[in-house]
């Protein structure tokens, strides 16, 4: 097994975490200035909002030491989030090593390959060990110079301290995720399971903060062992002991596996659910959604389409909940005072848009790469080629992407302002339902924007699709997002889709905008109708 | 008789020499025409010009006088196709797949499904994931076969089938044959193609080098002859002989292969001591390998 195979394997995640560490903490550490104020004293009034900010958010990250330092607001926001980002990562990369790999038939032929199963589990365990201390190394530079450009410098040992305990927790997950994945048979299973594990040591680190008492039992989570370290705030402290168990851990666990993964069949789980006895069934299935164009796809992907309803759902409840405490926040910040004077409209309503559009269009857009990826993957894989062998056209399959995708789009609206209209009135966030549906409608033309430019490139290129439509997705939202926080030249914040939305929530709908989102919805769908008729499927 | 498929001139080059070029082929209704050749040669080619999935770069295929490019989706609903490997349709069960690329095309005979599903004892509950490659196959051959086609194009049909379904299959190339239904099936299995074809093509780096009628294959059949005598060989007469070729002699042992009938060979012979002789008929597949290896 090539270390070049391995790379290519956790290619996507290696770039991924890298790009997301690396950009992330440096916009925590770098931009910090901007945020809290370039004056010592405007420094201090933030780091008392932040720090009453963080007493009512410590069921999510541990209470902020020192934030009105760029290394104590970095420690807080930037590693706090990232540990939980990179221990989901680490999780899905163990049971994708385990399970995927498996299901596309590569365990079994690394296996007839003459390599012994202990061998292969470790060999990809360290090779994954060595992916992540490169990322997390990344980091731990982007951390430094970050500190550096906001005139704040930190302490190179300090940012060591940290990498490794973030390392640590990183390995311990993947250690975890590879035991999960021993046991259940597919990889959606162990996924959830994994996931649900995760979620657990969450809560029980977040139970043992927020407690009077706390249990010993809270002390058992990885999380919990990872918060004991924040090396990199004035003041904080890096617990080698904690951080060893981090490494203890990992290492069990991978031992555990492997065990594991010797005494059991390729292609099983360690659990196996028990065999029910069912007679042969010979009949086509008499579903009748499975014969009505649209509905089909909807049907046949409908565990997706409920997890990003779910998901969307669930980020309008958080936003809702968080206004209040955003808007507390933003007033006794001086540096932050001064945007809530002079918004159109209530402070709360005005945040709600301002979060929860930002939140809801990243989504919907993060949704549409989705779509992307399978229509891609859907030529590569043979998909395409099933369904044009029956009588339907190739613009009859474009046809039925482009409104299966428009169908999921508006349910995960409506749903998300659903709740949204459900909860306001009780954290007294005024609201005009009008505007709040417009700006909901809105979100389909958003999404379709990018599916649209998406299509294209898979009709076009199917194989660098999802690639050239992240980037551009990430940079649109980027220069979005932090055009005016860096005030950037207007024309700049232009090229991106996102300012196509406007904030429909506050001001007018943005006419041009919509008419220039549905101009590339429709020249989008209709030049990748062209270029798929015209190319040669899987190729 | 009406034509099925007739290609003119057609060509798919991908560079390099791959591909397939000018492919002149006409196949009638009612025919079942077996396309061999070896991997690469431009049979999975062909077939994905047929059903429309690539473009030729030049020259012209129709299926029933309607374009097979222009005119995809009519062609199609005389169309039964099995892929060379079918995709992954992951978690959903066979009874869904059936469902969902019949409720694409439209008027499938559920009663033929089960039938079909009957015949190959293939349980329809199961997931995708969880089929075998051979129970794979089968769902392929259900969806090929599931709306009685006019037109069957299966590439290598019988791949990962047991011989007791390879039997079953090849007694399904037979009804619908019998129905009036044109089979075009790719295979480097001769046997399978013996049995169920009335013609065959034969491609060699992506041209057709032969397109015969199976009476015409079993015409090229001959004999491979050993003679052992006793005393003299007669060398010289046997290689007189009509139809008798590829004469070696090692000792008092001569072999040969035999074309057409033995009178010429046993004139040779005759009047010599022969103390054995054995003749042996090659298989087709052995016919066809000395024809590929010209």
């Amino acid at each position: 097994m090539s270390a070049r195979l391995l790379l290519r394997l956790h290619r996507i995640g290696l770039i991924a975490m890298t790009y997301v560490g690396i950009f992330y903490i440096l916009v925590n550490s770098a931009a910090y200035p901007l945020i809290a104020g370039k004056t010592r004293a405007a420094q201090e009034a933030f780091g008392r909002s932040v720090t009453v900010l963080g007493a009512q958010f410590d069921w999510l990250l541990p209470a902020p030491l020192r934030p009105d330092t760029a290394a104590g607001y970095l420690q807080w926001r930037g590693y706090g989030l990232l540990a939980i980002v990179f221990a989901a990562w680490a999780l899905m990369s163990a049971c994708g090593a385990v399970r995927r790999d498996e299901d596309r038939g590569l365990v079994e032929t690394w296996l007839s390959s003459g390599i012994s199963r202990l061998r292969l589990l470790v060999t990809r365990s360290l090779f994954f060990a060595a992916v992540s201390a490169e990322i997390v190394a990344l980091t731990g530079v982007a951390a430094w110079l970050g500190c550096l450009v906001a005139g704040m410098p930190v302490d190179v040992a300090d940012v060591v301290g940290e990498s490794i305990a973030l390392w640590g927790l990183t390995l311990a997950c993947f250690g975890l995720g590879l035991v999960v994945s021993q046991l259940a048979a597919e990889f959606r299973t162990a996924a959830s399971a994994g996931g649900a594990l995760l979620v657990l040591m969450f809560l029980l680190d977040s139970i043992g903060r927020s407690s009077v008492h706390p249990s010993a039992v809270t002390e058992i989570s990885v999380f919990h062992l990872f918060n004991q370290s924040n090396a990199v705030a004035p003041g904080g402290t890096f617990e080698l002991g904690a951080t060893l168990l981090l490494f203890v851990v990992g290492a069990v666990a991978t031992v555990v596996a492997s065990v594991a993964f010797v005494r059991r069949d390729i292609g099983t789980g360690l659990i196996r659910p028990r065999h029910r006895e069912t007679r042969e069934v010979h009949d086509m299935s008499s579903n009748p959604l499975l014969r009505i164009p649209v509905v089909r796809g909807l049907w046949i992907r409908r565990v997706g389409a409920f997890a990003w309803t779910a998901g969307m759902a669930v980020t309008a409840a958080s936003v809702v909940l968080l206004v209040n405490i955003t808007a507390t926040f933003f007033a006794s910040t001086p540096t932050l005072s001064p945007y809530l004077r002079g918004l159109p409209g209530d402070v709360h309503t005005v945040l709600l848009a301002l979060i929860w559009l930002s939140f809801a269009q990243a989504l919907v857009a993060i949704y549409a790469i989705t779509c992307v990826s399978r229509w891609s993957n859907e030529d590569s894989s043979g998909v395409l080629e099933m369904q044009l062998a029956e009588p339907y056209s190739r613009w009859g399959v474009l046809r039925e992407r482009a409104a299966e995708a428009t169908v999921t789009l508006a349910v995960m609206s409506l749903v998300a302002v659903a709740v949204i209209l459900a909860l306001a009135p009780d954290e007294g966030i005024p609201l005009d339902v009008g505007k709040l549906l417009g700006a909901t409608a809105l979100l389909i033309p958003f999404g379709l924007t990018f599916a649209a430019v998406g299509a294209f490139l898979a009709g076009w290129r199917p194989r660098v699709a999802v690639v050239v439509l992240s980037a551009v997705t990430v940079i649109s939202y980027f220069v979005f997002e932090l055009g005016p926080l860096f005030k950037w030249p207007a024309w700049a914040e232009d090229l991106s889709v996102f300012q196509l939305y406007g904030t429909p929530l506050i001001t007018p709908v943005f006419v041009g905008g919509l008419i220039a989102m549905l101009a590339i919805v429709f020249v989008g769908f209709g030049s990748a109708g062209i270029v798929l008729a015209r190319r040669d499927v899987a190729a | 008789m009406t034509s099925a498929i007739v290609t003119t001139g057609l060509t798919k080059d991908y560079g390099s020499g791959h591909g397939l070029f000018d492919l002149d082929l006409e196949i009638a209704e009612g025919e079942v025409f077996g396309f061999l050749g070896p991997n690469g040669a431009g049979k999975t080619t062909t077939i994905r010009l047929l059903m429309a999935v690539v473009h030729a770069t030049a020259g012209t295929a129709t299926i029933f006088g309607l374009d097979c490019d222009r005119d995809a989706v009519a062609v199609k609903r005389e169309v039964g196709y099995l892929p060379g490997e079918l995709p992954e349709f992951g978690g959903m069960r066979g009874s869904e797949v059936v469902a969902y690329l019949g409720g694409m095309r439209g008027g499938v005979d559920a009663a033929r499904v089960k039938e079909l599903a009957e015949r190959f004892e293939l349980d329809l509950e199961r997931r995708f994931r969880e089929y075998s490659r051979g129970n794979k196959q089968k769902l392929g051959l259900v969806l090929a076969f599931m709306h009685r086609p006019r037109l069957l194009v299966l590439d290598e049909p019988t791949g990962g089938l047991d011989p007791l379904n390879q039997q079953t299959f090849h007694h399904l190339v037979g009804e619908v044959r019998a129905s009036g239904a044109t089979v075009f099936l790719s295979s480097h299995v001769l046997s399978e193609v013996e049995e169920t074809c009335s013609r065959v093509g034969i491609i060699r780096d992506g041209r057709l080098v032969s397109d015969m009628t199976m009476d015409k294959v079993h015409e090229l059949r001959y004999h491979e002859v050993v003679i052992e005598f006793e005393g003299d060989v007669p060398e010289a007469a046997v290689r007189a002989a009509a139809g008798v070729e590829d004469v070696k002699v090692d000792g008092a042992k001569l072999t040969c292969t035999v074309h057409g009938g033995f009178n010429a060979l046993l004139a040779a012979i005759s009047g010599h001591t022969v103390v054995d002789l054995v003749s042996r008929e090659p298989s087709l597949e052995s016919i066809f390998l000395s024809y590929y290896s010209t």
